[in-house]
């Protein structure tokens, strides 16, 4: 039984309040990537479910146990530093062998844990280095046998990639997924990179401020964002926003000069008169060089060519609209288009709370 | 031109490594001379016919292999307590920081020892501890202690908490972690501060003068003052005890060379 429950843990820093009645589930097995911005509490949440941290009120149970004010090693969990944090003046062997030691495992025993682990990272052949005579890749990759070489009671990952260089954090990233599904050990990952909360979780929690603003299947949270803050957050480049209002008679959202035709389901959603937020993310934005009915004018910013697709900013109206589209769509500064957004791919927000109200 | 600058930079070097090493040489020469010798003018340099006299009148007729043991046993002892308390309070005091609690440890330092000799002769004194080398040792792990405080909460505050958060996680206790990963990489500071330490209570004057009144307390630095004598001074026993007592100092030196340079720079580079 390796559930890990958080329950309404606080934690303060001074003035800080880095976890505010905070709860989180993880399931047994589960990979769960903790999201959020610096500073919104998430290494602090891992901090406290290591035992590196003390919460100020609140309980942590693993399984039925509660381990709320159990040492560190008590917990029995593998934590992966962002530093790697190996020891210097231990070779990649001792290194790997350190969690054993501790636990008094017989030599042979230990010996061959601790090659095993190392041959599934591909360390086999630098057993004896130091780890200042490693690549960076090479010291992620002790650090990850030294949390697989034993069977803890849950993996935490404190942003484990992120001092790697980009094409390497993408190997790594697909290798510790598959490791993650190999082990079946329950895994807390605490990123601030989106790609990897993307696709390494089973789950995906997005974090503000100390409190939790969704929880869910990565996919999810994409399309369905609950409020604004996660809406913006998720997705590069990043959601566009216009604030304006429901003109019911007219059937459409105003904003300033721009106008969006709604369907019905909308109106009835949304309220006549209400002061929204429409958001609309960059892939479902149409953009034509031609006038169509509903279209609405704007002029290139700027264009931005990624090889396999093309990221314009449009300037309309008073917004500048981040869009996405096909590599073949070459647009010069200023040049006139037209844009339109998909209507099945709207998203409402209540713009003084930021509550999502569609879909 | 070049060449001229390294011409005049190595003469100056010259010139200083011989205005330090100099004195070394007259006191090591004194040391093998015979009186006769000591003052000839125009100074025996190297043509003297050497003595071993007043070593082993240093030895025999003196106490001075009594003043070695006791110079020994105070600063030794005095440096392991105050590296193993100092080391104990910094570590704490680097990761549970409590504003101004360090520089209050300091600043028991910042005052000149002269002063606190009455009250601290008084203490001895009511604790039965004159003339006794247990004095020694407790005075200078006293007044070590600061300098160890001091110098270890820096290393240590270069350490980044990773490691031993690291080794908690891997099943440690705190002391666990710190024994087995914090220390062993702060060794070479360890070395520097030890060394700092025995040097300091080795050469230690004043203190070990107001504790010592019998040969039983007497350290090196004492006892070889005590060579003044009101009718005239034995600069050949002192030479002598002189030369004994830099001699551990500097095997010790070149002993702990390699770990205290690097002790020296720790940090200075990030790992």
């Amino acid at each position: 039984m390796t559930q890990i429950r958080l329950e309404r843990l606080s934690k303060r820093f001074g003035a800080t309040l880095a976890l505010r009645d905070f709860s989180l589930d993880i399931e047994e097995s589960e990979f769960l990537v903790l999201l959020g911005p610096s500073g919104c509490g998430k290494t602090t949440c891992l901090r406290t479910l290591a035992g590196l941290e003390q919460p100020d009120s609140g309980r942590i149970l693993l399984g039925e146990r509660d381990i709320t004010g159990l040492e560190p090693r008590q917990r029995d969990m593998a934590m992966v530093f962002q530093s790697y944090a190996l020891y210097p003046h231990l070779n990649v062997f001792e290194n790997i062998a350190f969690p054993l030691l501790v636990r008094k495992l017989e030599a042979p025993e230990a010996d061959r844990r601790v090659r095993e682990a190392a041959a599934r990272l591909d360390l086999a052949g630098l057993l004896e280095r130091r780890p200042r005579e490693l690549s960076g890749g090479q010291r992620q990759r002790v650090a990850l046998a030294r949390a697989i070489v034993r069977r803890p009671n849950a993996f935490l990952f404190d942003e484990p990639l992120s001092n790697l260089d980009a094409k390497l954090r993408v190997d790594m990233r697909a290798e510790l997924k598959r490791l993650q599904h190999e082990l079946g050990v329950t895994s807390l990952y605490v990123t601030h990179d989106q790609a990897e909360a993307m696709t390494l979780g089973r789950r995906l929690a997005v974090m503000k401020d100390g409190v939790l603003a969704q929880v869910g299947p990565p996919e999810e949270v994409y399309s369905r964002p609950a409020n604004q803050f996660v809406a913006g957050f998720l997705g590069s480049p990043a959601m566009n926003f216009l604030a304006g209002r429901v003109d019911g008679g007219a059937r459409r959202f105003v904003s300033g000069a721009l106008a969006v035709p709604l369907t019905a389901e909308h109106l009835e959603r949304l309220g006549d008169g209400a002061p929204v937020t429409l958001g609309v993310r960059p892939e479902n934005v149409e953009v034509e060089r031609q006038s169509g009915d509903g279209w609405l004018p704007g002029r290139v910013w700027v264009s931005e060519s990624m090889g396999n697709e093309n990221l314009l900013v449009v300037e309309a109206g008073e917004y500048r609209v981040r869009c996405r589209t096909a590599p073949e769509m070459r647009l010069e500064f200023e040049a006139p288009v037209w844009i339109r957004f998909r209507p099945d791919r709207l998203h409402f927000f209540d713009t003084s709370s930021g509550r999502a109200l569609w879909p | 031109m070049n060449k001229l600058g390294k011409l005049g930079g190595t003469a100056a070097l010259a010139v200083a490594v011989l205005a330090t090493l100099l004195p070394l040489y007259w006191l090591a020469t004194l040391s093998l001379k015979r009186e006769v010798d000591q003052f000839a003018v125009p100074p025996l340099w190297v043509s003297f016919q050497p003595t071993w006299a007043h070593y082993s009148d240093i030895f025999v007729n003196r106490n001075f292999g009594r003043y070695l043991w006791n110079s020994a046993a105070a600063a030794s002892v005095s440096t392991l307590l105050a590296l193993a308390m100092g080391t104990a309070a910094a570590y704490s005091l680097a990761r549970r920081p409590r504003p101004g609690l360090a520089f209050w440890i300091l600043s028991t330092r910042m005052f000149p020892p002269v002063v606190s000799i009455v009250p601290l002769f008084l203490m001895l004194r009511w604790a039965g501890l004159l003339d006794s080398i247990a004095a020694l040792m407790l005075l200078y792990t006293a007044f070590n202690l600061p300098f160890v405080v001091w110098m270890m909460r820096g290393f240590f505050q270069e350490l980044p908490p990773d490691l031993e958060e690291a080794a908690m996680m891997d099943g440690q206790t705190r002391l666990g972690a710190l024994w087995r990963v914090v220390l062993p990489l702060v060794r070479p500071a360890l070395a520097a501060t030890a060394a700092f330490c025995l040097v300091i209570a080795w050469n230690e004057f004043l203190f070990a003068l107001i504790v010592a009144q019998t040969d039983q307390a007497m350290t090196l630095p004492v006892g070889i003052a005590g060579r003044v004598t009101q009718y005239e001074i034995k600069w050949g026993a002192m030479s002598a005890a002189g030369v004994v007592a830099m001699l551990p100092v500097f095997l010790f030196a070149a002993l702990m060379q390699k770990h205290m340079v690097r002790g020296l720079s720790l940090g200075a580079v990030k790992g």
